[in-house]
């Protein structure tokens, strides 16, 4: 699949945001932060939410009836992610606004913050898992995977050795993808017979391409350059967004201007652990050009 | 809505025989003619008289070989793709604005492109690469089956059928009800057993494709023993190849 930067952007940084929402959130829900420390980190949070939103709506054609996304919660998964989102950076809003006047907090909107914020992290993921046509991201451990890459990055700045729990637990479900992405048997029942009607096993190849010049459907869904490089990008994605980071908290504890740049660095692996999650996806529609 | 409808009434579609196509692509054409004339709605193409051209099609037609199995000797076959209308069509349900539905009473999956907000989701979720997103208008492209000519009061009811349909010269695209176990779609599906394409992806596709026959050593070899014939020929040719055969 075409890993287009708007959309990497926005599951990067939205995620993050979202991430650090719902551990401010429990947190809050546990009366274990500071009044002070909910507004700062909340803004934090919005700041990239709402950016990670804005670059996803750069990736729309017809930007025009982007509000219109929210009218499908019934079935589609990209409707509900709309309007979970705008409905919990709403309360978040809202929660700033009461801790900052009032100087106090409830806790209950602590956990309605951390369940609305994972909800919303778990919509983005099913948007991608939903999809039968791409083996690799149609199971749970995609989503298993947004949510804890986003809490990762979210305890951060807030948790000192419990973000190392959550930044393995991470790392586990990275390599486990990575894993189940390159084993054969995720494309056990698509072939280019079975695209064609024929069955499994029919040995058939391309004689001819069906245009002259690239199109639309191998631009988008037919992308192959990345799998050149895959295994090299694996090891730099692991190493910025997992290795450094932890001996980073390890040798700095509590240092906020520490947790700063690790969430710098952390970024870069997110986002080359992202790049290959598109770039590397094998869409079915690919068996027509094999 | 993008909850999809329960199409008891009519399920039209599309007949694909591969053992006929000859790969002339004058459905492609003719497609491309058809859904770009009249109106605003255009199937755009990008550098269309330059290099590097790109352009929105609805239909494309592939070529494969595959071994025969009985000459172990190569054939080629020629594969039209285009929206299948399926049963479970996950374009449909994936669509966030609701500009991707199924009608109810004919089961055609269509775009309300003044919806369409260019996501792109739907042609992720399509198994068969039947969506196009137009580049110039910014809005998802598809098969239509024709839905403004099938319809139209306008046509002559001769020409009431998807443009491909009645521009194939070889009459290897045929179209009706599915839903009819009487229609010459279904008559022919049952006879000659009609398949759908990935199965396991659990789309149900409507259209339905006959595959391309096996042809039989029999069939291959008779065109040989047609030419040696030729050499017991009567009448003039005979004369002129008795008359030859004695130098």
């Amino acid at each position: 699949m075409h890993p287009a930067p708007s959309i990497i952007l926005f599951t990067v940084l939205s995620g993050f945001g979202f991430g650090l929402i719902s551990i401010i959130g429990l947190l809050q829900f546990l009366n274990q932060i500071s009044t002070v420390d909910i507004v700062i980190f909340s803004v934090i949070g919005l700041f990239f939410s709402i950016i990670g939103l804005i670059s996803s709506f750069f990736h729309l054609a017809n930007k025009k009836n982007a509000i219109k996304s929210m009218s499908q919660w019934q079935t589609s998964w990209l409707s509900r992610e709309a309007i979970s989102s705008i409905f919990c950076l709403s309360i978040v809003v809202g929660n700033i606004g009461w801790v900052f006047v009032q100087n106090r907090y409830f806790n209950e909107v602590g956990i309605i913050l951390f369940l609305l914020s994972l909800f919303t992290i778990f919509t983005t993921s099913m948007i991608y898992a939903q999809l039968k046509t791409v083996p690799s991201w149609n199971n749970m451990l995609t989503p298993a995977l947004f949510i804890f890459t986003a809490l990762a990055g979210g305890s951060i700045l807030l948790l000192d050795y419990a973000s190392l729990v959550l930044l393995l637990i991470f790392a586990v479900l990275q390599v486990l993808f990575w894993y189940i992405a390159d084993q054969s048997f995720i494309y056990k029942e698509t072939s280019v017979g079975t695209a064609l009607g024929f069955s499994k096993n029919e040995d058939i190849r391309a004689f001819d391409v069906a245009h002259t010049n690239r199109n639309y459907l191998l631009n988008e869904m037919v992308y192959k350059v990345a799998r050149k490089h895959a295994i090299k990008i694996r090891y730099i994605s692991f190493f910025a967004a997992f290795v450094l980071p932890m001996l980073l908290i390890l040798m700095f504890p509590s240092n906020f201007s520490v947790s700063v740049f690790v969430i710098g660095i952390h970024f870069v692996g997110i986002y080359f652990s992202r790049w290959l999650f598109f770039a590397e996806a094998k869409h079915s529609v690919s068996f027509y050009y094999n | 809505m993008t909850k999809l409808p329960k199409c008891e009434d009519k399920k039209l579609g599309l007949l694909i025989d591969l053992d006929t196509c000859v790969g002339c692509h004058g459905c492609v054409v003719s497609c491309k003619e058809w859904n770009s004339s009249g109106g605003e709605k255009q199937l755009s193409d990008i550098n269309s008289h330059q290099k590097d051209p790109v352009g929105t099609f609805l239909n494309r037609v592939h070529s494969y070989e595959r071994e025969n199995s009985c000459t172990n000797e190569a054939e080629t076959f020629y594969f039209p793709r285009s929206c299948l209308h399926c049963e479970d069509a996950p374009c449909v349900t994936v669509c966030p604005t609701g500009a991707s539905y199924k009608r109810e009473e004919d089961g055609i999956v269509l775009v309300n492109e003044d919806d369409c907000m260019g996501c792109g989701l739907c042609a992720w979720a399509c198994p068969y690469g039947a969506r196009e997103l137009d580049l110039v208008s910014g809005v998802m492209k598809k098969c239509t089956l024709c839905v403004d000519r099938i319809y139209s009061e306008e046509l002559p009811p001769e020409d009431r059928v998807p443009v491909c349909v009645k521009s194939c010269p070889t009459g290897a695209r045929a179209f009706g009800d599915f839903n009819d176990p009487n229609s010459d779609v279904s008559k022919k599906v049952k006879e000659r057993g009609g398949v759908d394409l990935m199965p396991e992806m659990q789309t149900k596709p409507v259209n339905k494709y006959l595959l391309p026959r096996i042809k039989s050593k029999n069939s291959v070899s008779s065109v040989g023993s047609v030419v040696e014939e030729e050499t017991d020929a009567t009448g003039l040719l005979g004369w002129v190849d008795r008359a030859l055969s004695k130098f």
